[in-house]
């Protein structure tokens, strides 16, 4: 704190602090603070009051029925007795009912339904499914970018990656729905082939199998495995490579002793950020699968808040996802023995 | 293409390799460029019923995407208004901190880097309820800064590593005042970083799906238009907005392919 003010002065540290303290509060730790508060309380379900309520109006009908066909004064003011005080109970019911009170609880986590755990599961299995894929997928390609001979090699191929990404997720997505469509690309040159015939709905549903999510969500994150691959690679020195080749390695051993290890905080970056990418997409597979696929998580988070209107449920999904990725991350850090500092570049 | 290092075979399998990846980037692109194109109300490229411009004049009178192009850049005006000063007080309280109190307050503020985006709508859209304030465009713009400003403060702090603070010490024996120090010789300093990141915030912001989807609420942005649009089936018109960004991109990325190299012969 002294430091800063020294080197700020007092009035510009002041307004750097407050800057700072409002963006860390408004932002990230309050928000996320009220996430988790809603995802631990809910209010108990209305389905019962609304039935006790019924049952009272109904009392009170039959009552009022007994009362209207009763002739004596004293019995029918104790039929009215009755009445008033069953409309003070529903009253006191129907303010309960428009807001029923808070309760406290994990329930919202443990509510979680048997097929909702499923899709939860296979979403974190899809996603390190992906994050591998991805992997294997981009080594190479890294390898190729880092070590590139020749400054202007390296720029073209940074720039052949960089183009793609710069152009709009969704519409990298929306490539490829159209190509994987029932009258996409491929389904339209089979038909040409006489493979498929289009006409009578004879293609084949790409969309329908989890691949297609994969190879979307591959494109559409590709970048975040390469580039902290390639930020790593293009430290490395070249001559612990030829004095390996020199000493008789092969390709292979070259890259598992040589190359992989030196990458590997690269990788881990990569990994990390791929698979909290594709765990929490949610453009990809709802684009992707349209609903005719399998669910991933991130769809069910949406339906919570929006279709079903249940924030509570929906906020306790979204905190169990974030753990997911913490614990994703942790693993990744220890696992290579890269710090935070490494990971954001 | 690869090192000198390696034998002609795998340098063969090596560039073939590369080739393959890069159609994997760009073939989908390519399609979806044509398929803009086509005369068929499918956007399709194997059932090509000729050339037509139809398109671009469908997106024009489009209102909807339109307002949310409009809609889109406000928002992304609004995600650099917040996020650039935020960013770059956080780069400038970070380098002065000592390495353990740094480490805290860097974990926390880029954590959102590694948050998932729908978490970060979600979070806001709560928070700001609380407050009366329901989704729509102001809590888009909260929702995507939190992560942009982070993003803002890693190019901020990579160039402060890079800055001589004897100059700032010199201008402050010398008697001028912090205020005086901070306008002339850290600003400056840091003006060209301010560009790039306001750039970055821009893109990030404009392209964001996951996090806006969340903390939109009634209202859109080009890009959660077209993704409503999806639900209901495919549109060329949807190929004339890809098209756009495909040219877009491609003559920003022959600007600066031609810049550096200009600047490397130089």
């Amino acid at each position: 704190m002294a430091s800063l003010f020294r080197a700020y002065g007092r009035g510009l540290g002041a307004l750097l602090i407050a800057i700072a303290t409002l963006w860390i509060l408004a932002l990230i730790l309050v928000p996320l603070g009220a996430m988790i508060e809603q995802s631990l309380w809910w209010k108990d379900s209305k389905g019962e009051i609304t039935l006790q309520i019924d049952r009272l109006y109904n009392d009170m009908a039959t009552l009022q029925l007994d009362a209207s066909g009763e002739s004596d004064a004293a019995k029918k003011a104790g039929f009215e007795a009755q009445i008033a005080q069953k409309q003070a109970e529903a009253t006191a019911l129907e303010a309960q009912e428009t807001n029923p009170p808070k309760t406290y609880g994990l329930a919202n986590f443990t509510r979680m339904s048997g097929l909702h755990f499923y899709i939860f599961i296979r979403t974190i299995i899809y996603a390190l499914m992906v994050t591998a894929l991805a992997l294997v997928v981009c080594y190479p390609m890294a390898y190729a970018v880092a070590l590139a001979s020749g400054p202007r090699k390296a720029i073209v191929l940074t720039v052949a990656l960089i183009v793609p990404y710069a152009i709009n997720e969704l519409l990298r997505v929306y490539a490829w729905l159209m190509i994987l469509d029932y009258r996409g690309v491929i389904n339209g040159i089979l038909g040409w082939l006489g493979l498929v015939d289009l006409d009578n709905r004879g293609w084949i549903p790409f969309l329908e199998n989890p691949s297609a999510v994969f190879l979307a969500m591959i494109y559409t994150y590709v970048l975040f495995m390469v580039f902290p691959m390639v930020n790593t690679l293009e430290t490395l020195d070249r001559n612990q490579i030829e004095a390996a080749r020199d000493l008789g390695a092969s390709s292979f051993r070259i890259h598992r002793r040589v190359i992989i290890p030196h990458a590997k905080p690269g990788i881990a970056v990569g990994c990390i950020m791929t698979f909290m990418l594709s765990a929490g997409s949610y453009s990809v597979p709802a684009i992707m699968t349209r609903g005719q696929g399998g669910d991933w998580f991130s769809q069910l988070v949406y339906r919570q808040f929006f279709e079903s209107n249940n924030w509570n449920m929906g906020s306790a999904y979204a905190v169990s996802l974030l753990v997911v990725c913490t614990a994703f991350i942790l693993i990744m850090m220890r696992l290579f023995g890269v710090g935070l500092r490494d990971i954001a570049k | 293409m690869s090192t000198a290092n390696d034998s002609a075979g795998a340098r063969l399998i090596l560039n073939i390799y590369i080739g393959l990846f890069c159609l994997y980037l760009f073939l989908p692109l390519a399609v979806m460029s044509a398929a803009a194109f086509n005369s068929y109300d499918y956007p399709s490229v194997t059932q090509w019923r000729g050339f037509t411009l139809q398109w671009f004049v469908a997106l024009a009178h489009d209102g909807r995407l339109i307002q949310g192009l409009i809609n889109s850049v406000a928002v992304a005006l609004g995600v650099i208004a917040v996020s650039i000063p935020a960013g770059l007080a956080g780069a400038l309280i970070l380098t002065r901190l000592g390495q353990r109190s740094g480490t805290v307050l860097y974990s926390v503020l880029v954590s959102p880097v590694l948050t998932p985006g729908i978490i970060l709508g979600i979070s806001s859209l709560i928070f700001w309820r609380e407050f009366g304030v329901p989704g729509g465009l102001f809590v888009a713009v909260m929702a995507q800064s939190s992560f942009i400003a982070s993003y803002a403060m890693l190019l901020f702090l990579a160039r402060l590593q890079r800055q001589d603070r004897t100059l700032e010490e010199a201008a402050l024996d010398l008697g001028a005042s912090h205020m005086l120090v901070f306008r002339r010789i850290t600003l400056p300093f840091l003006a060209p970083t301010a560009f790039t990141a306001a750039v970055v915030a821009f893109l990030q912001s404009f392209e964001n799906y996951n996090t806006t989807v969340f903390a939109i609420g009634g209202e859109w942005t080009l890009v959660t238009e077209i993704a409503s649009r999806l639900r209901f089936g495919l549109s060329p018109v949807i190929n004339v907005v890809g098209v756009i960004f495909v040219a877009l991109t491609l003559v920003a990325a022959t600007t600066y392919v031609l810049l550096s190299s200009r600047k490397k012969a130089r």
